[in-house]
């Protein structure tokens, strides 16, 4: 199995049927297009998004419901077809699609997460896009947990 | 916020020479023509936070962090 070094892990193997693919890259990212997805158990529902191109590039996410059990997405007509899904439905989480936020820490210690851009996995074709929503429903910094030291949380 | 308001086929300047000129009214959306020097960026407003958003999310996240944010989740 290859392997790769990783940015929290140290070297790992991995399976070339986990590898994940967005054809755009992302956002700031265009040229990252692989990456795949290190789930370690113990600490759930946390999901790490590790470059196979750059090993220092690796993005902390989470599972979308785990955040929200309600979300909704509202992913383009475009991005849709970036997926290779039909246009016109969204697409189920959890079904067919995984789907996940990346998590910032802002300068003030909160961690947040991005539910105005979620990051939308096709389970099968492994095909990926950062959904950029044209709504304002959920918010790009949405606090999943208070900074570090805070008394009350 | 500075309100403008412009007809189809009307422009403004921004800085003297980033031009905006609505190129068609329609009845949910407007058709805005930009032309502006090539080392101005010029992104839709969500695409712009997302950028941003991703390099906040690629920056390192301390081991503590990690730890603090798994142990609240598990609460």
């Amino acid at each position: 199995m290859p392997h790769i070094l990783t940015k929290y892990f140290g070297s790992i193997e991995y399976r070339e049927a986990d590898v994940v693919r967005f054809p755009s890259g992302l956002p700031a990212f265009e040229q990252e297009t692989e990456f795949v997805l290190i789930e370690p158990p113990s600490v759930a529902p946390m999901v790490f998004l590790q470059s196979l191109q750059q090993s220092s590039l690796c993005f902390l996410s989470l599972a979308i419901l785990a955040i929200d059990p309600d979300y909704s997405l509202a992913v383009t007509a475009e991005d849709l077809q970036s997926l290779h899904l039909e246009p016109g439905r969204q697409p189920g989480i959890g079904g067919e699609i995984a789907c996940l936020a990346l998590l910032a820490v802002a300068e003030n210690g909160r961690i947040t997460a991005n539910l105005l851009a979620p990051i939308v996995i096709d389970r099968a074709s492994r095909r990926a896009v950062q959904a950029i929503r044209i709504d304002s429903t959920y918010s790009h910094q949405y606090q999943v947990a208070a900074p570090m030291g805070d008394v009350c949380s | 916020m500075l309100v403008i308001r412009r007809r189809a086929g009307e422009s403004f300047l921004i800085d003297g020479n980033i031009e905006v000129e609505i190129l068609e009214v329609g009845s949910t959306q407007v058709k805005l023509g930009i032309v502006a020097p090539k080392n101005i960026a010029i992104l839709r407003k969500e695409v712009y936070i997302t950028h941003e958003q991703n390099r906040a999310a690629s920056r390192e996240i301390s081991i503590l962090e990690l730890a603090s944010l798994a142990d609240k989740l598990h609460r």
